[in-house]
């Protein structure tokens, strides 16, 4: 009934019945897929490529030496097998605009796009964690229902419009933060990430926090939890290993699922904050038509997600065996 | 309860009848979503026509903070903010029920087709390629599709067409494969009709409704989708009045005339509020959650 790449695979290689490795070998199909889409992604430019970077008054020398650049000259078999096994040697073709090789760019930005989500994924736990337990022991109270109406309106609010509410909140009226700008070096380029992060845990915490509550709750209605309660279990010792750690798996592959979401919203929150990360680089290759660095940051953070959700469910199984990875 | 006015036409009141009972079978999560959206598309028919001063035109002094001449002030270009968020909020409505209705109608048959076959090799190439679409970051997928599409509106609609099936996609399938071997269905193969037609007109109605209802919650992301693009200047591009570009121009007057990335933000954040509402509203009600 329930049929996944491993269920067929596991069926033809015995190896695969391993849970972990099934799960693996899935992350690679989808890994490869996403280089045929990303491989793809060029294709969708109506006309010729070379012509729309280079004008009408192109030469012909000049088209060709372009469409060897962006790997579309040839046939369509005979350019995937290039991309492929360029990729696989790391190479992920030049940027039209500086020439320098797509990887080193990403590697010189890449590391403020971290430091961004670290920060930010650091502050979802901090954060949701107590939300989610007090929002589900005093469900029936006012903050039980303050605290709904107050998630379903965060959620929904734009990202870029409560970064703008922030940046006047905290760095126009009270000077605790930078209203733009970055640098390098922890701890002090925390001062220029507390207010971007802040923005992002906006539309996440809520979110995580509602998932980890009626989680919760759910977890509350089970028999071992009567049984643990009946047995005498008290104090810490019930909180965690009955209540909340069985509860936890859903917020954690939640938390995998957002990843996507994160890295999503740290685009749009780099242009507000003007952090020089990925998502500024992507934004600015989108506006200059640099069609190899925006295929290369589409498959590149596709592949982080891949991986961010494999590490995920991992997590998840040793949280809770019962949720084993299928 | 008060009774219908008696004044009211016989086809009327039936309809008002009607109404009220949907009404009353919404609980208050729902009731303020169907509120608050009622009342941006009253304003956002009623503002512009109502008002004679131009979107796109001069009316007064730039900058102007907001007065009883200008409600919500004039911009940089001196332009009545008022009609300009109330236009803006017709285009952007407008484009977001654009972007869900494709790719719901997309997804929704892609879906079936792949709920309905029994081809092993099939299923196992699907499932990877929804999971391989869905990994992407929605919105560098998005941004991706624009770079080479296009930066304008054209661009960002096949954007949002080609990114986002794949959840319908998702939804359609796990339905349909439920109801591939009902009697219905059965009963369709039995009486000699084509595979299409058993799936057009028999399966994917019945599969409809869940999609609809993941639409809602979609209409919100797209949304936000549309105004970040274009806040970013790859959507829609100014002088068009759009609540995503709005912000971005009256960013660069944050310190000192705020009130220009209030408004359009503010009303951007209602609309979606509203669906949000709505649409957690009747997700509980088809749980059979009450209060």
């Amino acid at each position: 009934m329930t049929s996944s790449p491993g269920g067929l695979a596991a069926k033809t290689l015995p190896l695969l019945r391993h849970p972990v490795l099934r799960r693996l070998a899935q992350a690679f199909f989808v890994a490869f897929l996403l280089m045929v889409f990303a491989f793809l992604l060029i294709r969708l430019i109506p006309g010729d490529p070379a012509m729309i970077l280079l004008g009408d008054e192109a030469t012909e020398e000049d088209v060709i030496a372009y469409r060897k650049l962006l790997g579309i000259d040839g046939s369509i078999p005979s350019q995937f097998g290039r991309y492929v096994s360029n990729l696989v040697r790391g190479d992920f073709g030049v940027s039209i605009r500086s020439r320098e090789p797509v990887l080193s760019i990403v590697g010189k930005r890449l590391p403020v796009s971290l430091w961004l989500t670290v920060t930010t994924i650091v502050m979802t736990i901090a954060l949701a964690l107590p939300l989610g337990v007090a929002a589900a022991l005093y469900r029936r109270t006012w903050f039980g229902h303050a605290f709904q109406i107050g998630a379903s309106v965060l959620v929904a609010t734009p990202v870029f419009f409560s970064g703008l509410l922030l940046i006047l909140l905290f760095a126009v009226q009270v000077n605790l933060a930078p209203i733009a700008g970055y640098h390098a070096g922890f701890p002090a380029n925390l001062y220029y990430l507390w207010l971007p992060a802040l923005t992002i845990n906006f539309v996440l915490v809520p979110v995580l926090a509602r998932i980890l509550q009626s989680s919760i709750v759910e977890t509350s209605t089970e028999e071992f939890v009567e049984a643990a309660i009946i047995r005498g279990t008290q104090g810490w010792r019930f909180y965690w290993r009955y209540l909340l750690r069985p509860s936890l798996a859903p917020t954690i592959a939640a938390l995998g699922y957002f990843a996507a979401t994160v890295v999503s919203y740290a685009v749009i929150i780099e242009i507000i904050f003007n952090l020089p990360g990925l998502g500024m680089t992507l934004v600015d290759a989108v506006r200059n038509r640099d069609y190899p660095l925006v295929q290369g940051i589409v498959f590149l953070s596709g592949l982080l997600v891949v991986g961010l959700t494999f590490m995920a469910d991992l997590v998840n199984g040793w949280l809770d065996p019962r949720a084993q990875i299928r | 309860m008060t009774a219908g006015s008696p004044s009211i036409a016989p086809a009327g009141r039936l309809s008002r009848v009607e109404l009220r009972r949907y009404w009353r079978q919404l609980n208050a999560e729902s009731r303020w979503g169907v509120v608050i959206l009622a009342l941006i598309l009253v304003l956002s028919v009623s503002v512009p026509l109502l008002s004679p001063n131009d979107p796109y035109g001069f009316v007064d002094q730039p900058l102007q903070p907001p007065s009883a001449a200008f409600l919500f002030g004039t911009d940089h270009l001196g332009r009545d903010l008022l009609v300009r968020v109330f236009t803006a909020a017709r285009l952007d409505i407008a484009l977001a029920i654009l972007g869900v209705s494709v790719p719901i109608l997309i997804g929704t048959f892609i879906g079936t087709l792949a709920g309905t076959t029994r081809n092993r090799i099939a299923e196992t190439v699907w499932d990877g390629l929804v999971n391989a679409l869905t990994a992407f970051p929605e919105i560098i997928l998005v941004l991706g599709i624009v770079a080479m599409v296009g930066a304008d509106i054209r661009g960002l609609l096949i954007a949002i067409w080609i990114s986002r099936w794949a959840q319908y996609a998702r939804i359609a399938r796990a339905k349909s494969l439920a109801l591939r071997d009902a009697e219905f269905v059965q009963a369709a193969q039995v009486l000699g009709y084509s595979q299409l037609r058993i799936l057009v007109r028999h399966i994917m109605p019945n599969v409809f409704s869940e999609a609809l209802a993941y639409a809602l919650s979609d209409f919100i992301f797209i949304i936000v989708i549309i105004g970040g693009l274009s806040f970013l200047g790859l959507g829609v591009t100014p002088p068009t009045p759009e609540w995503g570009a709005m912000l971005a121009e009256g960013r660069l007057y944050l310190r000192t005339e705020p009130w220009l990335i209030l408004f359009p933000g503010f009303f951007l954040s209602l609309t979606a509020i509203g669906v949000a509402l709505l649409a957690r509203g009747l997700e509980r009600i088809s749980k059979g959650e009450d209060d």
